[in-house]
């Protein structure tokens, strides 16, 4: 490999979780500098999106999108990363400006990356400006050396392959040879093509004697990197992982662990049984339930589904009986694979490869596409996981696509062909062209936000209709808030849960709050009062494991028994009590979960006023559509009209009689739906300590030590 | 005609029940606990535990002591808080 820069290092020892440094690259100026970070920056700012929200929000401006040169993308662990003694310790955050949203978009991924970098000596990774000419960095601990390389060029298909060029070039630097002390994450061709690129985790497992891969997916965050010119990034240290953070009490940390572990181990096989079907259980619950998002979100239930359920992929396609944790030691362990596997369709079509996952949003964007084949969401994933396109956006930006050509806003002439639901090979092809940039992929690959806008000119060009008329027909249907589309379940009978997508401040994933069934099904929120609480609470908690290098499953899905002896049983504060120890034992610390959702708060506001400065911080941008909140059309209204009468007749009351016509009942159903949000709006803002206009108050900044100059100017700016 | 509620099993239950769903016969005055009795008694072997998984009656959440009638479906339910 050619090396362009390098420079010497003495790895920082880490200690109590961290290493007090941050590695910065400029690729503009292929500068490569360690920043030293002062002793209360960790207590501030924690870690993962903490660390990346700060590095935005200081060396960012208003006016900084992702393609700009002062863009940074930012990886980070957190300090309770990389500790096999407990479990989901593999997580690291990738976060820049998003070329969906405009403003900050973190997505968190597990692999050994993040683990492999503080043991190398680094807290996070800043990487800005960007490369003349197509590079990879190399972080080696073992050899104390950081460098810019160019990016070695093998074949086509290979260098156009997240998952391809990330193999070879984690081979290269370890003479042929896979290990587990190097790991790299890489972004495929399609993330140049595409908004919604993502950053694939390539990392060596032992059991399966090959490179796995996770996803950093939402957000375009490969499209970012791949604008960059940086093709991969490779960390290696050969450091024990094994009190990898120098805990300060060893011993607490394991007692912490194993009483995690047990729970889990008890807990799992009696639940969700995550450890043998892996995600994919989920679908078969969504379905029951009228959330899986069939045909753009439209039904939530088809008697195809069964064909997506997890026993389907369990039996034809999952490796059995091998542990699959993504990190070490995590026993939980849902990341599920398959070998072997033969595409069918495709460039790629006759070769057998291996696939990870499909995980639930994977199989909920095919069901999205109304598609009910396994193979297809086996080739989907790979595909899209090759290609550096997230499942989830690609899925529903087709998805809209499919709608807007099913309901007569775009035309074959527009596409280039038939793109209606259930068409596999509309829907193959789709894929490829976005991949490619190609056709009619070079508009689907921009996402659902500016494809309305692309529709919207075309149907009024040929329409006797305005644009904006035609835009707001589209924005009932279109499924993205601030610029990022929907994760893969349907909201309409939760409104708990359409907080938790409108609120979200990197838009509608359900990182911040998934609320549906102790909403819809366990009715523990039946005041407006109940979900603001929730939609307060949840987003902190979840904010605090994004900061800490932790992934959520063993606490959100993993329901402790003695859970159901608390007054909140979805809490599941006993397990939490596992996770304090755990950080207290790890940093030294002295804390309450009191505490870390204070520290929570902090980088929530933080985020918050990131969002403000670059316009999506707002009321306005915290609207959702109309089809999150109910039935968009009348086809939906009567699918499940019964059930929405029934619904309709509870408001109104016994005195009153339902409207005559099922039109008139759609629209009164979702005149009281849309009434209902705007309320739920006000007082969680309030619970927030925002404005009614859903901007922080003075006081709140305050509060959390974050009044600093830039965010005073941007207070002012908005009279606040 | 024979009076009826339906248990369905999902996931995981599926692989000890090998069946979706099974009938049980309800007469007056039966509860939860009466049908949550009758599935232990057919499958021993399936994990019902409390604080295992949760009851829903016709898709909303139940206590044992809720009364059953003709039709009712009944599921045990895993809990589900979104990943």
């Amino acid at each position: 490999m050619e090396i362009l820069q390098q420079v010497k290092y003495e790895p920082a020892r880490v200690v109590g979780g961290y290493t007090d440094r941050i590695l910065r690259v400029d690729l503009s100026k292929q500068k490569i500098a360690i920043q030293e970070l002062p002793p209360d920056f960790k207590n501030k700012y924690i870690g993962g999106r903490g660390y990346a929200l700060k590095l935005i929000w200081d060396d960012t401006t208003g006016k900084t999108r992702y393609d700009s040169s002062d863009n940074i993308l930012a990886m980070a662990s957190g300090p309770l990363g990389n500790e096999p003694g407990f479990p989901g310790t593999g997580k690291f955050i990738v976060g820049t400006i998003s070329p969906l949203t405009d403003t900050f978009v973190d997505s968190n991924v597990g692999g050994h990356f993040g683990p492999l970098l503080k043991l190398a000596g680094f807290d996070a990774l800043a990487v800005s400006g960007i490369s003349k000419k197509e590079v990879v960095i190399l972080i080696d601990g073992d050899a104390g050396t950081i460098s810019i390389a160019a990016a070695p060029a093998y074949d086509e298909e290979i260098d156009n392959g997240a998952l391809s060029f990330g193999q070879k070039l984690l081979g290269d630097v370890n003479d042929g040879e896979f290990s587990d002390s190097a790991a790299a994450v890489t972004a495929g061709r399609g993330a140049s093509n595409a908004r919604f690129g993502i950053v694939n985790s390539l990392f060596y497992d032992r059991r399966r004697n090959r490179i796995r891969s996770k996803q950093a997916g939402r957000g375009g965050t490969g499209t970012v990197m791949r604008f960059k010119k940086l093709r991969g990034i490779v960390v290696r240290s050969s450091l024990p992982k094994a009190n990898g953070n120098n805990a300060i009490d060893r011993e607490g940390v394991r007692e912490a662990g194993s009483q995690l572990k047990e729970v889990v181990s008890q807990s799992d096989p009696k639940q969700l049984h995550l450890s043998a079907w892996g995600t994919t259980i989920l679908s078969e619950y969504m379905d029951k339930f009228h959330l899986f998002p069939i045909n753009n979100y439209q039904y939530g239930q088809s008697p195809e589904s069964s064909q997506l359920f997890a026993r389907v992929f369990f039996d034809k396609y999952f490796s059995k009986k091998i542990p699959d944790g993504c990190y070490y030691g995590c026993n939980l362990a849902c990341a599920k694979g398959a070998e072997n596997v033969e595409l069918t369709r495709g460039p790629r079509a006759g070769q057998n490869v291996s696939i990870d996952g499909p995980e639930y949003e994977t199989v909920g964007a095919v069901s999205c596409l109304g598609i009910f084949d396994p193979h297809f969401v086996m080739e989907y994933n790979w595909y899209c996981d090759e290609y550096g396109l997230d499942t989830i956006s690609t899925g529903v930006t087709i998805a809209f696509f499919m709608e807007c050509f099913e309901r007569g806003f775009l035309t074959a002439h527009d596409i280039g062909y038939e793109l209606t639901f259930g068409n596999i090979e509309a829907a193959g092809r789709l894929l490829h062209e976005i991949a490619r940039g190609e056709g009619f992929g070079k508009v689907a690959g921009q996402g659902v936000a500016r494809g309305k806008k692309w529709v919207a000119e075309k149907y009024a060009a040929r329409h006797d209709t305005s644009e904006k008329a035609a835009l707001a027909e589209l924005n009932k249907f279109g499924m993205e808030v601030k610029g990022l589309e929907f994760s893969m379940y349907v909201s309409k009978e939760s409104l708990a849960q359409q907080g938790g997508y409108g609120f979200a401040l990197k838009g509608p994933q359900h990182d911040e709050a998934w609320l549906i069934f102790i909403d819809q099904v366990h009715k523990e929120l039946p005041t407006f009062e109940h979900k603001a609480n929730a939609l307060k609470w949840f987003p902190l908690i979840r904010t605090w494991f994004n900061a800490t290098g932790l992934c959520k499953l063993p606490w959100i899905d993993v329901r402790n028994p003695e859970a159901a002896n608390t007054s909140e049983p979805a809490k599941n504060l006993p397990t939490l009590a596992h996770y304090v120890k755990y950080l207290n034992a790890t940093t030294g610390s002295d804390k309450k979960l009191e505490d870390v959702l204070e520290d929570s708060e902090r980088l929530y506001i933080l985020q918050k006023l990131v969002n403000l400065r670059q316009g999506k911080g707002t009321r306005a941008s915290d609207q959702i559509p109309l089809r999150a909140m109910g039935p968009a059309f009348l086809n939906e209204y009567e699918s499940r009209a019964e059930y929405y009468d029934k619904w309709l007749q509870e408001r109104l009351g016994d005195g009153e009689l339902l409207p005559a016509s099922p039109e008139q009942r759609h629209k009164l159903l979702m005149e009281k739906r849309m009434q209902a949000y705007q309320q739920l709006c006000d007082i969680v803002y309030e619970k927030k300590g925002f404005t009614s206009e859903g901007i922080p108050k003075r006081e709140t900044v305050s509060k959390f030590g974050l009044l600093d100059k830039q965010a005073n100017q941007l207070l002012d700016r908005f009279g606040v | 005609m024979k009076k009826v509620i339906s248990i369905e099993f999902f996931g995981m239950q599926r692989s000890v029940t090998k069946t979706d769903s099974i009938y049980m016969p309800v007469t007056e005055n039966m509860n939860v606990t009466d049908a949550l009795e009758y599935v232990r008694n057919q499958y021993p072997n399936l994990p019902l535990d409390k604080g295992m998984v949760l009851i829903t009656v016709n898709q909303e959440m139940v206590s044992l002591d809720t009364m059953l009638k003709a039709n009712d479906t009944v599921l045990f339910l895993p809990f589900i808080s979104g990943g």
